[in-house]
């Protein structure tokens, strides 16, 4: 089951390139790097600590049945909720940096 | 000495590897929740004592788990000295990010030896690493290992008479550790820290040459079947099933040996006694009361095989996963999930393994449900209530008997009060923000016997060491109050006894329920455990059989009970929580008395209503 690919949300930069997403809206076997983790520090943390760090890249490789995402970090797999992949801010990888 | 290590990364199968013990270990992150003592004797001098730690993957102490591994490595743990050494344990398939722990661990200041666990596993899926490189990076000696086969042993052993001929270190104030890196002593804020801290590590796995390995093909194509969309739920139905179908049916035949084995001893021994109090209390008293409890042993032992094998092939991670959805709908989640399946078998261990949750009203709830999860205690109160009152007859086709339906309804009517109580109870005392869920998929491993085996020796072991302690006193206690007033050469009738008294001082409470006095006892001696009422009515009737000729305990119960009072009873042990390790597991785990006394009365109130209405209705 594919999910419709890259309805942009974030801010559209100068140049018009629309790059951030969250990490719900990308398909399977699209690898895609953290940019920000919009949850409360108590809920990052354990998130900061199996290396789901601002920078790195991550790749949703399968869902569970019930739609959640698994996805690839470091080569570990991570199983997720779709609500929190809601809230982790991604971006094609090597796209120019917004700041 | 101690381990330490994130969580999977075989800290306990090193531990058990180097000191001859045997820990539980499995393919499950989170096994081990307490710290465990060891000692490491070495070649013709002295031992070293080593600290087995749960796995953490940090220091910020937001889990039972990092809080127990800090106390212990800042030195404040009861009877253990502050250690002298450490042994960081990772798995080398996924170094890098199990590398996060290094830096707050190397901070500790104290001698450090890192294992790269798993090393032919990284090898086999064509990962590399450069340890040399590694260890000069860090600055700490690296060491390659297996240790489920025992490789790189005799490197760390080195190491450890390294540390042994060096002495202990001078006493030393106590270690900070943070998890957050200080840079000239700005801390930054939390993720800016992360993110230097990972930076760091991925320099020092480039100047290693680390290549990650590639994805285990096999558990890609288990995952295929596993977490599809349609086979996923059902497969993890038919393991649920299958689990139950094995405790239910496949055990019965080991467990009538089991009896016959305790009935035939019982008879040999009491043939060759005198007939005196002495065997009185050994036949009627020990044999009767331990042995009927003896009898689940065949059930437990194919019940911890079963969760055995679950964690030890990664399965029960994915099952968490499936789980989930379900769970976080009544107010749980997915990591409850092995918790919850543990509760069936005991709810002791299921409340230790409750610390995998790691949101604590999550944990918190998944801990209050625990009990309702029909445990094995309560199986013996089951089959022989059952066995006694209903009859074996074909209920919905010829599969699905009437005693199996009865059997499946009880567990039922637990899981519904859990799932009920799960809901209300997030919802108002422990409500807030949805909790956070993720569950790291170990790959696919093969379980050894060898680690499966010592889970089920360890399984009865603690099971039999209850049945002698707990359930031996009880039934010595119970045979003792019925020799009174008279004494063993002229023993009452058990209802003129003190025992047949107590029973009588309660029995009003109990007998809107439909229950006597014999009931009565049992109730209050099934307090210390659920199963011990087995033993005490096996007690109480074979002391007031001694002199007609035994009856069997279910022909007993028939004339002391009618149908509606035994339904009753059966629905009491559903809801109450008649176990006093239970008890105190859930006083040591939510630190205080509140949850525990807040749990027992809600669930005897529970209980009592239950029972009720059941003996009104039939």
């Amino acid at each position: 089951m594919k999910l419709p690919v890259a309805t942009p949300v974030g801010y559209a930069g100068p140049a018009g390139a629309v790059t951030e997403l969250s990490l719900a809206q990308v398909g399977l076997s699209q690898e895609v790097e953290l940019v920000r983790i919009d949850l409360p520090v108590e809920q990052m943390e354990p998130l900061l600590e199996r290396g789901l760090l601002p920078g790195c890249r991550l790749c949703p490789v399968r869902f569970s049945p019930s739609g959640d995402p698994i996805v690839l970090v470091d080569g570990v797999l991570l199983a997720l909720r779709k609500e929190m992949a809601g809230c982790l801010c991604v971006r094609e990888p090597g796209s120019k940096d917004l700041a | 000495m101690a381990l330490v290590g994130p969580p999977n990364s075989g800290k306990t199968t090193l531990y058990n590897q180097l000191t001859g013990l045997r820990q539980k270990v499995a393919n499950y992150p989170g096994v081990t929740v307490e710290k465990h003592l060891g000692r490491i004797v070495l070649p013709g001098r002295d031992t070293v004592e080593i600290v087995d730690l749960p796995g953490v993957n940090g220091f910020s102490a937001r889990t039972l788990d990092e809080k127990v591994t800090r106390e212990v490595l800042e030195g404040r743990a009861d009877g253990i000295r502050a250690p002298d050494a450490l042994i960081l344990v990772v798995d080398s398939t996924r170094l890098e990010p199990q590398l996060m722990l290094v830096e707050p661990v190397l901070e500790i200041g104290v001698p450090t030896l890192l294992v790269l666990n798993m090393a032919d596993e990284l090898a086999a899926r064509e990962g590399e690493i450069d340890d040399a490189a590694l260890a000069e990076q860090l600055g700490v000696t690296v060491v390659r290992a297996n240790a489920r086969a025992g490789e790189g042993l005799d490197e760390i052993r080195e190491f450890v008479e390294s540390v042994a001929e060096r002495g202990p270190l001078p006493p030393r104030p106590c270690p900070v550790i943070s998890n957050v890196v200080s840079t000239g002593g700005v801390s930054l804020p939390v993720v800016d820290a992360f993110a230097a801290r990972r930076r760091h590590i991925r320099e020092v796995g480039e100047a290693a040459r680390y290549r990650p390995p590639q994805p285990s093909v096999l558990s890609q194509r288990l995952d295929n079947l596993f977490l599809h969309r349609v086979w996923g739920p059902l497969i993890f139905l038919g393991v649920v099933i299958l689990v139950f179908q094995a405790i239910f049916t496949w055990a019965v035949p080991l467990m009538d040996g089991v009896e016959w084995l305790i009935a035939g001893s019982g008879g040999w021994l009491a043939d060759r006694l005198p007939d005196n109090w002495f065997r009185s209390l050994l036949i009627d008293g020990v044999w009767a009361g331990v042995g009927s409890v003896v009898i689940f042993l065949p059930q437990i032992l194919i019940l911890f095989l079963f969760l055995g094998i679950l964690e030890d092939s990664g399965y029960m991670a994915r099952a968490a996963v499936i789980a989930d959805r379900a769970m976080y709908r009544v107010g749980l989640q997915g990591r409850a999930f092995l918790p919850l399946l543990s509760g069936y078998a005991c709810a002791i261990p299921a409340i230790l393994a409750a610390r995998t949750v790691e949101d604590e009203r999550d944990r918190l709830a998944t801990i209050f449900v625990t009990p309702f999860m029909t445990c094995s205690a309560r199986l013996p109160v089951y089959a022989l209530l059952i066995a006694a009152f209903i009859p074996d007859r074909p209920l919905l086709g010829p599969f699905v008997g009437a005693r199996a339906a009865t059997l499946l309804g009880l567990y039922a009517l637990g899981a519904i009060a859990a799932v009920v109580t799960a809901f209300v109870l997030k919802r108002t005392f422990l409500k807030g923000q949805p909790s956070s869920f993720m569950m790291e998929l170990p790959p696919y491993r093969l379980p050894t016997p060898r680690s499966l085996g010592l889970r089920m020796v360890d399984r009865s072991r603690i099971f039999l060491k209850r049945a002698g302690k707990i359930i031996l006193a009880v039934t010595v206690v119970l045979w003792l109050l019925a020799q009174f007033p008279g004494g063993p050469d002229n023993p009452p009738a058990v209802e003129d006894s003190a025992l047949g008294t107590i029973g009588k001082v309660i029995e009003p409470t109990i007998e809107p329920l439909g229950f006597d006095w014999r009931i009565g006892i049992g109730l209050v001696s099934s307090l210390a455990a659920r199963e011990v009422i087995v033993g005490t009515l096996g007690t109480i009737y074979g002391i007031e059989d001694a002199d007609e000729g035994s009856m069997a305990l279910q022909e007993r119960l028939q004339g002391s009970l009618d149908l509606g009072a035994a339904v009753a009873l059966l629905v009491f042990f559903v809801f109450a929580l008649q176990c006093m390790s239970t008890v105190a597991v859930m006083k040591r785990e939510t630190a205080g008395w509140k949850w525990p006394i807040l749990q027992f009365s809600y669930m005897l109130g529970l209980a009592w209503v239950g029972a009720f209405l059941a003996n009104w209705l039939i």
